[in-house]
């Protein structure tokens, strides 16, 4: 079965010479598809930069990934946005949401870069809203909703074309306990919904047991997975 | 849960057209959200389409002034002293030349014209300087247009002026029947013209012979020949015949004649004068689209970096500002113009005049959005240097 995530030796180092600084040493990362892997670890163990890497939206400067079989490495960088459009929804610590569009907006121009028409981006977009539990929330723009509110948007958005690599950072960092856990699971339900492959970077103990593995980074490196009992 | 990276990436580069117009809309949101920024990028290019047009609608209006004698003295041709780029006192003729017109094949009828500087005495003491056109009443060529009160005709009667409406009060508050001293001569005025005010002084009009009396002006003396071509007769044609018989003086089309004098002014302060403060306009205005497209980047940089992350190419980001600079410039340019076009038409002055022709309407929109999106590189070279990665940090 091929692998969602086969990533082999990844090293990042930022900068050069003497404030040369590497975050990421000789990282193998390896996830199955469907599986639920919470990264976690201490402030600036290099969880972030791997999944900044794993989202291709940053590069590695050493070692080789490959997203479904299809190593990143040979593509060229003009390619990687619609690889990212085609295989990966994102959630980030902040919610990321454009503020001058609606909840609706948000989510159906996601679905609209995707490739999706844009009577079905809408019907679509309403229907993942209502399924995050937002119906009446569709016209309302992020300023007008509360953080939970926010991040089942930026969850909708992220699972919206049923992309099957879902990378979220920190879901839960703005949320108090209660929503940051309402909202990982529902990210966790709708993953386990669609078959999609997730990779959540957190901090939160709370969340851990959501997940099918938890990989522990420190030092720019793994030092320890274990699965989910 | 296989994955077909392919088919996944076919898939979403299919309907490029749903995804140009979802980056459309998400531009015009974001142009029109943050209101005040709206209104203050709206507000440069209105400034700039205002002050462009309103300084070469002031150019236009006063090139206008300054060729109207020529535009409406009602010759085709006119023969004048070499050299010649104004319609104004200058070297004068003989009148062999006036003669030699009248034989030329395809001439209708040519007729003399008197222009010469002089002064009018005020009533309260001082004088105030004109330009005394001296009409042949035969043909009326040259002879008073723009009239306000009185008939042309008038000036048959002895000792008669038409003179400028606009500076009556210049000229100690005259009306028609009032009597002025010109030279030695006291004239009656006998009607009254509005806007011939060239940049040298206003036209005052009189019977060719009453000129040459107070200008001193001898019989065989003139200052321009005007010819007006037979109909069917090819002016061009008449012209070239006309050149080979009086080789020491310019031959002159109306509309030639006109350029000539448009060019000299243009060439000369005016040009470089209203091209400056034109040239200042849309510098203005491009800085503040400038500036402001740039500051908008900056201040949602998270939101462009956010739209890299989720797939947004440079194109795409370069494409919603554009549509943003292409809403500012067509916005800016209607506004713009409307209120040059409701301030050419407030006002009412024969000293200035706004003329905005078709053509300056219709290049405003263009040279606006060429403007607005060379104003908006910045914003996309900042944009376009945006890291995604920098989402998550």
């Amino acid at each position: 079965m091929t692998l969602a995530i086969d990533a082999r030796g990844i090293t990042k180092t930022f900068g050069t010479g003497a404030v040369a600084f590497t975050a990421l040493r000789d990282v193998d990362f390896q996830v199955a598809s469907g599986e639920i892997v919470m990264l976690v670890g201490p402030s600036g163990s290099g969880k972030t930069t791997l999944l900044s890497i794993l989202g291709c939206v940053l590069t590695a400067s050493a070692g080789s990934l490959a997203l479904f079989g299809t190593e990143v490495g040979r593509m060229r960088e003009r390619e990687l946005p619609a690889l990212r459009r085609a295989l990966i929804g994102f959630v980030f610590q902040g919610h990321n949401l454009i503020s001058s569009l609606t909840a609706r907006d948000n989510v159906r121009l996601v679905l609209e870069t995707r490739g999706v028409a844009h009577r079905q981006a809408t019907d679509e977009a309403e229907a993942l809203l209502d399924r995050v539990g937002l119906r009446g929330k569709l016209e309302s723009r992020p300023a007008q909703l509360s953080g939970g509110e926010r991040q089942r948007v930026a969850i909708a958005r992220a699972v919206a074309g049923s992309p099957p690599l879902i990378l979220a950072d920190e879901p839960t960092a703005a949320l108090d306990a209660k929503a940051g856990l309402a909202v990982t699971s529902l990210l966790a339900e709708l993953s386990r919904e669609s078959g999609a492959t997730v990779v959540v970077v957190t901090h939160d103990p709370r969340i851990f047991d959501l997940g099918d593995r938890i990989a522990r980074i420190e030092d720019g490196r793994i030092v320890n997975e274990r699965s989910v009992a | 849960m296989t994955v077909h990276v392919a088919e996944r990436l076919r898939l979403v580069r299919k309907r490029p057209i749903t995804r140009w117009i979802a980056t459309t809309r998400l531009a015009l949101a974001m142009a029109f959200s943050a209101r005040a920024k709206f209104v203050g990028t709206l507000l440069g290019v209105v400034f700039a389409a205002m002050l462009a047009n309103f300084q070469l609608g002031t150019m236009f209006g006063l090139l206008a002034k300054n060729t109207l004698f020529v535009d409406n003295a009602g010759a085709d041709l006119w023969i004048v002293p070499p050299g010649t780029t104004f319609a104004q006192p200058g070297q004068r003729l003989s009148t062999a030349l006036l003669d030699q017109a009248r034989v030329t094949r395809g001439v209708s009828r040519a007729s003399a014209l008197v222009m010469v500087g002089t002064s009018i005495k005020k009533p309260g003491g001082g004088t105030e300087a004109i330009t005394l056109v001296g009409v042949d009443l035969d043909t009326m060529l040259g002879g008073p247009f723009n009239v306000v009160a009185g008939d042309p005709r008038d000036l048959r009667r002895a000792d008669t002026i038409f003179m400028e409406d606009a500076q009556r009060e210049r000229f100690g508050g005259l009306n028609l029947g009032s009597v002025r001293e010109v030279g030695r001569y006291r004239v009656q005025v006998g009607g009254l013209t509005w806007g011939l005010l060239p940049f040298g002084p206003p036209f005052a009009f009189v019977d060719i012979e009453l000129a040459r009396s107070i200008a001193d002006v001898r019989a065989d003396e003139l200052s321009f020949v005007l010819v007006d071509v037979a109909e069917g007769a090819d002016v061009a044609e008449v012209q070239r015949e006309l050149a080979r018989r009086m080789p020491a003086v310019d031959i002159l089309r109306r509309e030639q004649f006109h350029d000539l004098t448009v060019r000299t002014l243009l060439s000369q302060q005016l040009g470089i004068t209203f091209g400056v403060s034109t040239l200042f306009g849309l510098v203005i205005g491009f800085v503040i689209v400038l500036l402001s497209m740039y500051s908008s980047v900056i201040d949602n940089l998270r939101e462009f970096g956010t739209l890299k992350a989720v797939g947004f190419t440079n194109f795409d980001l370069m494409r919603m500002l554009a549509v943003q600079s292409v809403v500012y410039a067509v916005l800016g340019s209607a506004i713009g113009l409307g209120l040059v076009a409701g301030a050419a038409a407030g006002i009412r002055s024969a000293n200035l005049s706004l003329v905005i022709p078709h053509a300056l309407v219709l290049m405003t929109p263009p040279i606006m959005i060429g403007l607005c999106l060379l104003a908006s590189l910045l914003a996309f070279y900042r944009a376009a240097r945006l890291e995604p990665g920098m989402v998550f940090r």
